[in-house]
């Protein structure tokens, strides 16, 4: 196993800093907001007290769109959990401006992978209603108009009276992603939202993703094992090993500032990314 | 998406459907055919037997009815037990309310509605209805207690049924809000269980008209004001087998109105609309 350097204390290390001289992109600057410090993350099942992740380090700033990138059981998804507020740290701290998350806050809006996320209950709009109306101190009338705007915005305006069980899977990670935006909350957490989807409605999911992100510029954090997601989506990626989980690599990468994807320079990307991933894999590919 | 609809499939794709075939698709309808269909055969079978004292039939059974509703004493008598029902029910599905939200906040709460459920789930509430008499004397009290029984224990056994199995990721989206104590309850957990809530209180008033109807026919409150049960009772001491067969009618019918009228409506604008009836 490779030593593994701290982004946080050392900057970015040699490959990520080559990935971004590559993109000809600088870093995006910025004072961190989101602190991930030696994170020790811990769960237990009916029989053993597993260990997730080991002093994972990462910082998010303001406008990144970080990914945690890494096969099954490097507890990306825990750490994701992790700050939602949804799991207790065992060591380690993750504080969010400055204070530490102690439990599940609207300041951290979350897409989860699960089409069941959305309230069957109500309507696309109302899900989105009910998402700013709990949230956030606005009244009726006002809060209508903002999930309207904001079905609008995700290609869903002709759809809001609709019931999600009445919705493709596509149209409800849309929704769901809606009324993530509908919390205005500092941050984004998306848990794999694209994995359940067929590989068109996946593609085309990134590319809006992508779209909304350069109209309000939020910042995201998005735990994916697929590679060319990652790639396509981050301007950051955090690289995890399994069993437990650790930050093995990071990578900044931007095609968006260019306005275009190179795709050599992501090919480029992948196969080192492949490379760091099954490096320690004894079958070969 | 229009899945349901096929508004969005092309004309040449799509036939519509005729009045016979839509006609069949209704429920109601199909069931009023089956009804006809026993009615005919109830009428047919005691014009063969011939002995209206054991087994009188529909028309006489009919006639006595319109006599009884006529002179108000079978309206009178429905009322009574209506009343009866109303209060019992509620108290019962309010007790079920109040043990299951206690029973998911604390974990001694879920322990003791699983000893409580388990033991007495399967009594039959009527079993009660002697200790009843003893605590509460002949009266309505009694029969309300062995109705709030009969009502609690299926309502709180799936309720609590229905608030387990609410999805993590409801629960998370939940507490993402900010949700906590009885909001979490009312907006998320009742909501997202919501087909087990209904089953739950359709299977509480199934027994609760039972048991209601049972000890009526154990007791009349004071003669003249006894329910639908006790109505029963005295039409066949009286001998008015016809009135019996009437007033058997009219439980059957309530029960089916509340069932097929207003948990069906409930169901329609519920369940259903939100794609969760199982």
């Amino acid at each position: 196993m490779k030593k593994r350097k701290s982004p946080a204390s050392g900057g970015f290390n040699r490959k990520s800093g080559r990935a971004a001289a590559d993109s000809g992109i600088a870093l995006a600057e910025g004072e961190p907001f989101l602190e991930v410090r030696q994170l020790t993350l811990q769960y237990k099942t009916a029989r053993y007290l597993i260990t997730a992740t080991r002093d994972v380090s990462f910082d998010v700033r303001e406008s990144d769109r970080l990914i945690l990138l890494g096969p099954s059981g490097c507890g990306k998804s825990t750490i994701l959990k992790a700050i939602g507020g949804f799991l207790k740290p065992a060591g380690g701290s993750i504080t969010l401006n400055g204070s530490r998350i102690e439990k599940p806050g609207a300041d951290r809006a979350i897409v989860f992978q699960e089409f069941d996320q959305l309230l069957p209950w109500k309507s696309a709009l109302e899900n989105i209603v009910f998402a700013i109306r709990q949230t956030r101190k606005l009244d009726r009338a006002e809060a209508v108009e903002e999930a309207r705007g904001l079905l609008q915005k995700v290609n869903l305006g002709k759809f809001g009276d609709t019931y999600p069980h009445a919705l493709s899977g596509g149209m409800k990670q849309r929704v769901a992603i809606a009324r993530c935006l509908a919390l205005k909350s500092k941050i984004i957490l998306m848990d794999e939202p694209f994995a359940s989807l067929d590989a068109l409605t996946r593609q085309k999911m990134q590319e809006e993703l992508l779209e909304l992100w350069s109209e309000t510029k939020f910042t995201l954090v998005f735990v994916t094992h697929s590679i060319d997601e990652a790639i396509t989506l981050g301007s950051r990626i955090i690289v995890l090993s399994p069993h437990p989980g650790r930050v093995v690599d990071e990578f900044s990468v931007d095609w968006t500032r260019t306005g275009t994807r190179h795709r050599l320079q992501s090919a480029d990307l992948k196969e080192r990314i492949t490379r760091i991933l099954f490096k320690d894999m004894d079958y070969v590919i | 998406m229009s899945y349901r609809t096929g508004t969005d499939i092309p004309e040449d794709m799509r036939r519509k459907l005729s009045l016979s075939e839509k006609l069949y698709n209704i429920s109601a309808v199909r069931k009023i055919f089956l009804l006809i269909f026993l009615a005919l055969g109830w009428q047919f079978y005691s014009a063969s037997l011939d002995n209206p004292l054991m087994f009188p039939s529909l028309t006489d059974t009919l006639d006595g009815l319109v006599e009884v509703v006529r002179n108000g004493e079978l309206p009178q008598r429905t009322m009574t037990s209506l009343r009866i029902i109303v209060i019992a029910y509620a108290g019962g599905v309010i007790l079920a309310g109040l043990l299951t939200v206690f029973a998911i906040t604390t974990r001694p709460g879920t322990d003791l509605l699983e000893i409580l459920t388990s033991m007495f789930n399967p009594l039959p509430a009527i079993a009660l209805l002697p200790l009843a008499l003893l605590w509460f004397g002949l009266g309505y009290p009694s029969i309300i207690f062995v109705i709030v029984h009969a009502v609690s224990w299926p309502v709180a056994l799936n309720i609590h049924a229905g608030f387990m199995g609410v999805s993590n990721t409801l629960r998370m989206v939940g507490r993402n809000y900010e949700l906590t104590g009885l909001a979490f309850v009312f907006r998320i957990l009742v909501p997202a269980a919501f087909p087990h809530v209904l089953t739950g209180l359709k299977v509480g008033w199934a027994f609760a008209w039972r048991t209601l109807i049972a000890a009526e026919l154990v007791f009349g409150v004071s003669s003249g004001s006894g329910g639908l049960g006790w109505f029963i009772y005295e039409k066949k001491n009286q001998l008015d087998i016809n009135l019996v067969f009437a007033g058997l009618l009219t439980v059957i019918v309530i029960g089916i109105l509340v069932e097929g009228v207003v948990f069906k409506f409930i169901e329609e604008r519920t369940v259903v609309r939100w794609g969760m009836k199982f």
